[in-house]
Order: C-alpha cells, then structure tokens, then sequence
C-alpha cells in the first residue's frame, strides 16, 4: 500500500514540476498559477469546515493580505517579503478579532455572518479611495521580484507556497490536533465534555486558516498585479466554496479537485458566459441534490462499482 | 463629496417627515411580500430558497407580456399571471425542491444553482434590457403637501390582503393546521397522520404564489429584466433575519424595520449610510440574537 | 470499387480547402466587454456591434492588407466589469489567441487591466473606459487608443449651453452608483459644473438599489433646480426619472454621460418628457436606419444600447487603419490610425483625434455630439456640438 502511495506521489511530484516545460503557452502556466494560489485559499476553507463551519467570507481575508501586502510594498517601499508576511498577519489578526464573535455561531448564522462581513468589507474597500483606490483599485501591483514576470517563474513560485500551505493542512488535519477537529465537527457537546477546548480550537483553526487565505491573498495581488474590491467579493468565497462542496467537503483532497475544476472551468469557456453559468448552476443542483460527497464521492462509488464488476466477472 | 450627516436644510418639518413615514409603508410593503414566501419555505421545509428571487422576476415577466402582448388589462393579468406562474412552478418543486426538504445546508448550494439556471436563462430567453410594464396606475394623490403615488399605495393594499388572507388560511383551514404542525415538528406530524408531501406542495404553492406576486408589483413600479430578483432575495434576507427565519408576523416586522429605516436614514443620511446601518443592525442581531426578533431559537 | 474514388474526391477537397486555395486567411479580433453581471447591457451592445460590422465587411469581400485578402473572426471575452477580469481576457486573447487587435473593454477598471497587458504586447487597443490614466500615464510607447466621447471632452461645452439656454439652473444633484462610475467620473462632472459657477450636491447610493426616493427627497429638501445623471446605467437613470417625477420634482432633469436615450424612454414612459441628455448617433439616418435594421434582422426587435454603434464603428475605423497600412504590423497600424483624422466611416460623420492638451497625446476619438430632448415621445435634437 505504501508502495503504490509513493509511486503516485512521485508521479505527481514529476507532472506537477514538468509540465510547464511541455508547452511556451503561457496562457496554460497563468492558469497554473492560478490553481495554485487558488488551492492554497481552498484548502484553508477545507479546515474551517472541517470543524462543521462554512465560511462565506474567505476571500474578505484574502482581501486582508492582498491590501495590506500592496500597500506595504507600494505605499512604504518596503521588499516584497515583508508585504508578504504583514498581509499574512494582518489577515491573522483580522481572523483573532472576528473569530471568537461569530465562531459561537452555529451553521446557517454562520454562513449569513461570514457573508455579510465579506460584504462589508469589501464597501470598507470601496468608500476609502484615499487608502485602497475604492472601486477603482490599485494598478500596476509590482511582482515580487522582476524574473517574476514570466508566467512560468511564478508557477514555481507559487508551486512552493502552494505546496507548505496545504501540505500544512493536511499536516494539521492528520495529527492529533485533526481529531480534535473531527470530534467538534461531529459532536460539539460531547467533544466538549470530553474536555477538548472547542472555541479554542475553533478559534485557532480559524486564524490559521485565514492567514493562509491572507498569503494566498498577497502571492495574487503580486501576480495579476491589481488588486480591486471585485477581486475578492461575495463570488470568489462562494467559488471557494463551492470548490470544497463539488471536489467532496469530507477530504482535503476534494478540495484540490474541486480548484482544479472550479479554475478551469471559466477559462475553458470564457467565450459563453450564459452556458456556462447555467451549467454550473446545474453542477451545483446535481450535486448537492444527489452526490453531497462530491466528486470524491463520485470516485469512491465508480471504484466500488468497477471492483464488483471485475468480482463479478472474475 | 459624500455627507454622512443630516445635510443643512433638510429641516425635520411636518411634510418632509410625513413623506418619509409614506415612503417607508410603501417600501415596507414590497419588503413583507417579498420575505412571506421565503419565510414560508423555511418554517415548513427547512429550506432556504437561494432562488426566490427569480420566482419574483418569473412573476414580473408574466405580468408584462400579458399586460403588452396579450393585452388584458392590469386587474386580470395579475391573478392570472402570478397564478400561472405558481402553477408553472410546480414543475421545478417536484425537479428540484423536493431533493431538499428538511435538508437545510444542502438546499442553500443546491437552489443557488437553480438561481444561476434560472437568471442565465432567463437571460438567453429575454435579453439583457430592462421593460417598463405599462402603468396601470398613473395617479398621484396628495395629501397636503404630501404625495402618494397610487401604485405604491396598491401595493401597500395587496401586501396587507395578502397578510390577512395568509392568517386565515393559517388559522381556518385544515390545510394550515397541517402546515403548522409541520412546521413545528415533521416526525410528530407525520407520525399524527399529516401528509406532509401534500402540505409542503400547498406550502410550495403558496410561498412562489407571493414570490411571483411581489416580483410582478416590483417589476410594475420598477422595471423588469432577468436580473431583477436580486435585490428582492437579499431584501427577503434582511427582513427573515431581522423578523426571524420561519415566523410570519416577524416578516411583518421585518419589512416594517427595513422599510423604515430605509427611507429615515437614506432622507437624512443618504445613502452610503443607509446601507452601513442595515449591515451593521443586521450583523449586531444575528452575533447578538440570531433567531431574529421574533423567532424561537432552535435547540 | 465505388467509394474509393469518392474518398480520393472527398480527400482532394479537404486538401484545397485546409490549404486555402481560394486565398482566404482569418484575421481575429479580441473583443472585451462585460457579458455577466450589472454591465451585460453594454457588453452584449458592444459585441453585437462588432458582430454586425464584421458580417458586413466579411460580405464585401474582407479586409485586404499586404497582399492578403482576410475574412475576419471576432473573439470576444468577458470581463465581468471588473480589473481582473479585463486583465485576464486580454490575457488570453494576447497570450492564447495571439490577437493583435483588441476593441474594448467598456469601463475603466477593465480598461486598465487590458492596457497593462496589451502595451507591453504591442497589441493595438481601441478601448473605452472615462478615466484620464488610461491614455494619460507613463508608460513609453502606448498602443491604446480611445474610441468614445468621455466628459473630460463633452461635459464642459455642455453645461456651457445650459448655462447660456437655462440660466434658471443654478443647484444641480447627482446621484451615482458606490463604484468606478461614482467614484470618479461623478466627481469630475461635478467639478465641471462647479467651474461654471453652479452648485452641485453629490450623493453614492449601493450599487443595485432601485429605490431612490429617499435620496430624491433629500435632494429635493435642500432646494436643487436640476438632476444630472451622469455615467449612470440606462436601468438606474429610467427608475430615478421615474420616481424624480413621481416625487412631484418640477424641475430639470438631464444626462451628460450615457447617453441611453431610448431606454430612459422605455422606463420612464411619460415621465421622460422634457429630459435633456447628451447623444451621439442619429439613427434617423439612412446609415441609422441602415443599422438598426441589420441589427434587428439579427437580435430581434428591442431597445438598442448606444454602445453599439460606437463598437461598429470602431470596427471599421480599425479595418481603414489595416487597410491604409497595408499591413497587420501593430506599429503600422497604429501610424495609420493616427492619419484617420476626418475620416467618415459613415455611421458619425468625420472623425476627429484630440486629447494632447488633456492626456499629453492626440489618442481621444471625438465625434460630433449634441444636446437631444424628448418631446412628445419623439428624441429632438436641441444643439450640435463639433469637436
């Protein structure tokens, strides 16, 4: 068993470092990098819901970091490492002064509290042009470093940040913090007489995944090189969500698959906005109406069916 | 430059406040409407229909095309059209809704798709520009010197017919006891002998029967087009959480809040601050009191 | 034995076709605009436009350029409004379609996205979008240009004439959505109306509110002779006239912005007597007539979004370029561009490059444009304006 996990970690290892080579298209690496960025945010999502919280807010953290790593950069010089880390904590400490208010909230208020703090963050972005650029934003974000410029570059880059930050997810989600995790989720109460700090950890998972979003947040701005109120709204947290929901919300790796095909998706038909937005819709009908588990779920019931046919036919 | 202040002459006299409190009955009135079905879903079905608003535009384009092609004056097209869109929609209950029920998380995602269907086709089949529905009422009746336009004050009538024929139906009739004790319990009720696939049909029935009726008055004093459900979804939002998810005097209450609030704060404050005011109120509530004011937490 | 020789035939023809024999190459056009979202008016109005001038220079033969005759191919991306999405679909049309000629986007946010993109691409722009950095900025050899009247151009000769044909204005209010529109071009209107010596009152509503009667009550408490309401979308402008009169306001009502004359009209029904608004196209000409009839061969019967005919034209203006130069080298045609001073494409009358005093290079396209006024549900002209 251990066998087969390692071959497809080192097949995986290999692809996801050789493929920009394969093609000169950079359109497909800009993709890339957006998937890894994009996976960071989603993963992160995965850990808060992971302790029975769907966020409707995520991208307001990202927002946090994007701004605040911007600002630090253009407005105060600063190197872009520093614009990095100050956006990561700004989107911390933002997480630690929200978090223990709504985290006590239980499932459909926390959904409408999240939804309603990334709105209003996004109109704090918009009446303070003097600081943020409001509705206009801010252009000509520099990348971290010139050789950045190249599509490519930045998919290593990414590829590194994307690659500590869900790997710290799954860190935490295996360990005996993750069963902690696992017990809130499912029974709150008991979990709670059995002495584990709920709001703690809930609290703690929070800030963690919110920082991630704010460092995802920044690695964005600095790549697009723009960073606007429409770019982390009340669409970009239910994209992240619904990545979680369609990719499968019980494993980490749902949300991989759900970023991968939530990214592609739009690009691949970008020429027919009306399709596939009604194709989508019907993606999130089927899903939720049939097959909660997402795709995961969808694997998980082919493999089965494939197994007892093979029985069967053996 | 925006003033988040009460602007200088804006003077807190008789006729300016008169207007207000008008301005705010009529707004309140399409809020109510808006949010009874929505909040009817809820308290029967568990289900939170991300999509009502379309239900609402579904009702507006009726309205029109009876009302510009087919020519049937305002006082039939509107019974006809809201029915027919009810009717229509059963439809989409026995596709769609019933995959939900008692299923709350699930019917947020899910019937947020059927809103992404329902707009982008409503777009493919529509086009994208705004319609005037012919005014079926022009007049303006004045007070003093305050003014009431008739078509809001006809609203303000079908909002309060329809609150007082939902409490009879509620109360005086089999199919409301049925609803009501669904609502209260489904395993109880079922257990009691109650249909409940016949009484969430009823319920169904009845919430997209206001949802269309409040889109076709909507539409008639604003304007139609694909993307009018937008607003009166977050709309409905506001005043369920405010008034209580699942309670029906609290979507009174609700639109009343939002109505009033809307139109004192927008008066004196304008507009920037109207809408902080509504977030942040509605936040306060939901971190303070989440089940709303009138609503009964749930254990 | 029979189907042998068929396939030889069928594969012949394959052959000359896939070789084009017949000398036809495609030309594609990157075409911006949002098509989801609150724009979707504008963004579908711009590519039917294009869609439109396309199928009729397609008729006429295609375009002719260094020796080639091409048939041209309009791919078009939305941008959702927004900077990254006016960024992202220039990337992809740059990066993926290789395009070389990009027409669009429609606001400002996109625009600068795209310009960030295309610039460095040496991808000829032809873009919209009101704010000044978009030909007035830094960078060292732009190829963007701009293709539609802006306030900068149009709004002071017209408050000059109302301040000349309706001195009894003297207090103006504004009303204008919490984005790009109210936080730039609003104030800068406002600014204009200032210098000419009136007073102005500007109030941000949420994007998406239909109920402006509160803020129309506010405005009416504080005693203003006139609403403007400049860059606003044609669905706000016709619910605020609508209310603004059913209100009681006796006053004025005008749009320097927009324009969406037709509508305004269809919303506001009667209340939209006596509404002044800025216009740009008469489509009571034989070339109007001409265009609205191929556009609702087309789409059908319905309002048409003033945008539409700016993103024809700019279609053929580009083409002419191409022509001119001869040649598909972006630099080439830029210079040509440059050269098409007068040129009458016959939907504007002569076409007119200005903008160095504003922007510091003559890249503003500037038509003729005009005061119009509804009166008895008919648009009449009141005043021309030549750039």
């Amino acid at each position: 068993m251990a066998q087969r996990r390692n071959h497809y970690f080192v097949l995986t290892a290999v692809f996801l470092l050789g493929w920009p080579w394969l093609t000169d298209e950079k359109f497909l690496h800009y993709v890339g990098v957006l998937i890894c960025i994009t996976a960071i945010a989603a993963a992160s999502l995965h850990l808060i819901i992971r302790t029975g919280h769907v966020s409707l807010g995520h991208a307001a953290f990202m927002a946090a970091g994007a701004y605040v790593s911007v600002l630090t950069v253009m407005q105060l010089g600063l190197p872009w490492p520093v614009g990095l880390i100050a956006g990561t904590a700004a989107a911390a400490l933002l997480a630690a002064i929200v978090g223990p208010i709504v985290l006590r909230l239980t499932g459909k208020y926390f959904v409408l509290v999240t939804f309603l703090f990334g709105e209003m963050v996004r109109m704090a972005l918009v009446v303070t042009p003097a600081l943020t650029g409001g509705a206009n934003g801010i252009f000509d974000v520099p990348p971290p470093w010139p050789f950045l410029l190249s599509n490519r570059a930045y998919y290593y880059f990414a590829l590194v940040f994307a690659v500590f930050g869900v790997g710290l997810c799954a860190r935490l989600l295996t360990c005996e913090y993750g069963r902690a995790i696992d017990a809130i989720r499912e029974r709150e109460r008991l979990a709670e007489c059995s002495g584990v700090p709920v709001i703690r950890v809930k609290v703690t998972v929070f800030v963690i995944a919110c920082a991630l979003a704010g460092m995802a947040g920044s690695l964005q701005a600095h790549f697009i090189r723009y960073v606007g109120p429409e770019s982390f709204s009340i669409v970009q947290s239910l994209n992240l969500v619904v990545m979680n929901v369609i990719g499968g919300m019980t494993s980490l790796v749902g949300a991989l698959i759900g970023t991968v095909f939530m990214v592609t998706l739009p690009e691949l038909l970008r020429g027919y906005v009306n399709l596939q937005q009604i194709l989508f819709g019907f993606i999130l009908f089927a899903t939720m109406a049939f097959l909660p588990g997402g795709i995961i779920e969808l694997g998980r019931r082919l493999r089965g069916f494939l197994r007892a046919r093979w029985a069967g036919a053996a | 430059m925006t003033r988040l202040g009460p602007a200088e002459s804006t003077v807190l006299n008789v006729t300016i406040l008169g207007q207000v409190v008008v301005n705010g009955i009529g707004l309140a009135a399409i809020y109510i409407l808006v949010a009874l079905g929505f909040t009817l879903l809820f308290g029967i079905m568990r289900v939170v229909n991300f999509a009502h608003g379309e239900f609402a535009m579904l009702g507006a384009f009726a309205l029109y095309h009876l009302m510009k092609d087919v020519d049937w004056p305002w006082l039939v097209a509107l019974p006809v059209g809201v029915i027919g869109v009810a009717a229509a929609s059963m439809v989409l209950e026995w596709l769609v809704f019933r995959w939900f029920y008692q299923r709350m998380f699930e019917s947020m995602i899910g019937l947020l798709g059927l809103n992404m269907m329902l707009m982008f086709g409503a777009v493919l089949i529509w086009d994208v520009y705004e319609r005037n529905i012919p005014a079926a009422f022009t007049d303006v009746l004045i007070l003093g010197d305050i003014i009431l336009p008739v078509d809001r004050l006809v609203v303000v009538f079908i909002a309060l017919a329809a609150l007082a024929g939902f409490y009879l139906f509620i109360r005086h009739t089999r199919a409301g006891l049925a609803m009501r004790a669904t609502a209260a319990d489904v395993e109880i009720a079922e257990s009691q002998g109650v249909d409940t696939r016949r009484t969430y049909k009823i319920a169904f029935f009845v919430a997209i029967l206001l949802a269309a009726l409040a889109g076709a008055l909507w539409g008639q004093i604003y304007a139609v087009s694909p993307f009018l459900g937008e607003r009166p979804l977050m709309m409905a939002f506001i005043v369920v959480i405010l008034g209580g998810m699942g309670s029906i005097p609290g979507a009174a209450l609700g639109g009343v809040i939002l109505g009033f609030t809307e139109s004192f704060v927008g008066t004196f404050y304008g507009a920037a601050a109207s809408a902080f005011l509504s977030f942040a109120v509605v936040i306060l509530l939901l971190i303070v009191r989440p089940w709303g004011i009138l609503g009964t937490p749930e254990t | 034995m029979q189907p042998r020789w068929w396939t030889g035939v069928f594969a012949a023809a394959l052959l000359i076709g896939a070789t084009g024999a017949h000398g036809q190459e495609t030309l594609k056009i990157g075409g911006i605009g949002p098509l989801s979202g609150g724009g979707t008016a504008w963004g579908l109005a711009a590519q039917r436009g294009m869609e439109l001038a396309i199928e009729d220079l397609n008729a006429k033969g295609g375009v002719k350029a260094g020796g080639k005759i091409y048939k041209l191919e309009l791919v078009m991306y939305d941008d959702q409004y927004t900077g990254q999405g006016g960024k992202a679909a220039a990337e992809r049309l740059v990066n993926q379609d290789n395009v070389k000629f990009i027409i669009g986007p429609v606001g400002s946010p996109p625009a600068l996205g795209v310009i960030s993109v295309t610039n460095p691409a040496k991808v000829l722009a032809l873009t919209d979008g009101y704010a000044p950095q978009i030909l007035k900025n830094d960078t060292p050899d732009p190829y963007n240009f701009r293709i539609y009247n802006t306030n900068i151009e149009f709004g002071p000769p017209l408050i000059k004439w109302l301040k000349e044909n309706i001195p009894q204005i003297k207090k103006v209010a504004m009303l204008a959505p919490n984005d790009a529109v109210g936080q730039s071009v609003a104030p800068a209107l406002a600014a204009d109306y200032k210098k000419q010596g009136y007073e102005t009152e500007l109030d941000l509503f949420e994007r998406g509110t239909k109920e402006f009667t509160p803020l129309i009550l506010r405005m009416m408490a504080q005693k203003v002779d006139a609403f403007e309401f400049d860059g606003n979308s044609p669905g706000d402008a016709g619910l605020m006239l609508k209310q603004i009169r059913q209100a009681g306001f006796r006053g004025h009502v005008m749009q320097i912005g927009g324009p969406a004359i037709d509508e305004i009209m269809e919303i506001a029904g009667p209340a939209a007597e006596g509404f002044l608004s800025y216009d740009i196209f008469d489509w009571d000409t034989p070339a109007g007539q001409r265009l609205r009839a191929a556009y609702e061969k087309k789409y059908g019967k319905g309002i048409i979004n003033a945008f539409m005919p700016a993103f024809y034209h700019a279609v053929l203006l580009l083409t002419e370029s191409i022509r001119r130069a001869d040649s598909l080298d972006t630099a080439k045609v830029r210079a040509a561009l440059e050269t098409t001073d007068g040129y009458d494409a016959g939907v504007y009358g002569p076409i007119k490059w200005t903008g160095k005093e504003s922007y510091g290079v003559n890249r503003q396209m500037m038509i003729p444009y005009y005061w119009s006024e509804v009166k008895s549900g008919k648009i009449v002209k009141r005043a021309k304006f030549n750039p």
